[in-house]
C-alpha cells in the first residue's frame, strides 16, 4: 500500500537543552521530506536556533512545562496546520528517520490509527541490562492498567492518522505522558497497531533517560492525577 | 467547654471546605468530610474515642483526636498539592495558546 503523501505527514519533537544533538537529528528527519516541527521547552541553550537552522519549524514554550506539554503543543499545532498524519520522534538522537516509513506504512496498510514503535520487536543496540529490566516491568504495568497488548511501553516513536492525534490530550506535563499515551489510546477504541524500530543507546541519550526513581514518580503522577479532574 | 466549641467551629470549618472541594477533587472531598464527622463524634463523645482508641491499641482517647487532626492536615495538604497541579494545567495551556500564536504569526 502506498505511504502518505509526505506533505500530508508532520514529525514532531519535544526537546529541552538539546543544543548538542538537535540539528543532526533535524536534518536526518528532514531528509524523509516530512514537515518537521520542533517544540523548544524553555531550554537554556541555543536547541531553538540550531533547529531551526537545521530546517525544523520551532515553537517555543516561554518557559520549561515538561515533554508531555511540549508534544502536546506539538500535536496542536501539527493538526492546525491540517496535518493528515502525525509521528512523533525523540531529540536525543536514539531514533532512526528510516523508521517513519515503516510506521507510516503500518497506519495504511493495517487500517489503524496508531503505529506505536516496539523496540523488544525490533532492536535495541547497546541497551544496558538495567534498563531493559525497567522497560519490561514498565510494560507488564501499561498491559495491566490499560488493557493494550503491547511489548514497548515507553517508546517515543509513534506515528498516528488525524483522528488518533485527535484523541489524544496529555495532561501529564512531564515523564507520566508516554503512560497516558497509552490510556488515551485504550479509551478511545480506536485501532493500535505496533511496528518493529530501532533504538541507539549512546552515553548521551542514557543520561538523559529515566532511572527506578523516575519510575516511582511517573506512578505517583498517574496515581495523582486520577484524583482531581 | 470552650474546647469543644472551638473545635466544633474548626471542623465546620474543615466541613465547609471539604464540600467546595468535592466537586474538583471527589475523593479528597470524601476523605475530608469522613474525617471532620469522625473529628466531630470524638470532640462530643470523648468516651468514644477512648474506646476506640483502646480498640486499635493507641491509649488514649486524646491522642486518637490528634491523631485524627494530623489525617485532617495531611488531606488538606493532599488537597493543596492537587489544586497546584490545576494550576499548573492552566498555566500549561496558556503557555501553548503564546507559543503557539508567536510561531503562526512569524512563520
Amino acid at each position: 500500500m502506498a505511504l502518505p503523501a509526505t506533505s500530508n505527514v508532520w514529525v514532531v519533537m519535544a526537546a529541552y537543552n538539546e543544543a548538542k544533538v538537535i540539528a543532526d537529528v533535524v536534518a536526518d528527519v528532514k531528509s524523509t521530506g516530512h514537515g518537521v516541527v520542533v517544540v523548544d521547552d524553555g531550554s537554556r541553550d541555543n536547541t531553538a536556533e540550531r533547529a531551526a537552522a537545521a530546517g525544523a519549524i520551532v515553537i517555543r514554550h516561554p518557559i520549561n512545562l515538561g515533554q508531555g506539554a511540549a508534544l502536546q503543543t506539538a500535536l496542536d499545532f501539527a493538526l492546525a496546520q491540517g496535518a493528515g498524519f502525525v509521528v512523533t520522534f525523540d531529540a536525543d538522537g536514539q531514533h532512526r528517520a528510516a523508521d517513519i516509513a515503516a510506521l507510516l506504512a503500518a497506519l495504511t496498510s493495517r487500517n489503524a490509527d496508531f503505529a506505536l514503535g516496539s523496540r523488544f520487536l525490533g532492536s535495541a543496540v547497546d541497551m544496558p541490562l538495567q534498563r531493559r529490566l525497567l522497560l519490561t516491568a514498565a510494560v507488564w504495568f501499561t498491559r495491566l492498567t490499560t488493557g493494550l497488548r503491547i511489548t514497548d511501553s515507553h517508546n517515543g516513536l509513534r506515528a498516528m492518522t488525524r483522528r488518533g492525534a485527535s484523541a489524544i490530550h496529555l495532561r501529564q506535563n512531564r515523564m507520566a505522558h508516554a503512560s497516558e499515551i497509552l490510556h488515551q489510546i485504550a479509551a478511545s477504541d480506536l485501532p493500535y497497531v505496533e511496528t518493529p524500530v530501532t533504538i541507539h543507546y549512546s552515553a548521551y541519550s542514557m543520561a538523559k533517560g529515566q532511572t527506578l526513581f523516575d519510575a516511582l514518580l511517573i506512578i505517583l503522577d498517574l496515581f495523582a492525577r486520577r484524583l482531581h479532574r | 467547654m470552650i474546647a469543644q466549641l472551638l473545635l466544633t467551629m474548626m471542623l465546620f470549618g474543615i466541613l465547609l471546605y471539604a464540600t467546595m472541594t468535592y466537586r474538583q477533587a471527589p475523593i479528597i472531598g470524601f476523605l475530608a468530610v469522613a474525617s471532620a464527622f469522625g473529628g466531630l463524634v470524638f470532640v462530643w463523645f470523648p468516651s468514644y474515642a477512648t474506646r476506640l482508641a483502646e480498640l486499635v491499641g493507641i491509649g488514649r482517647g486524646v491522642d486518637l483526636i490528634l491523631y485524627t487532626w494530623v489525617v485532617i492536615s495531611l488531606i488538606m495538604l493532599l488537597n493543596l498539592h492537587l489544586k497546584l497541579r490545576a494550576q499548573m494545567e492552566l498555566i500549561t495551556l496558556l503557555a501553548r495558546k503564546i507559543a503557539i500564536a508567536d510561531t503562526t504569526r512569524t512563520s
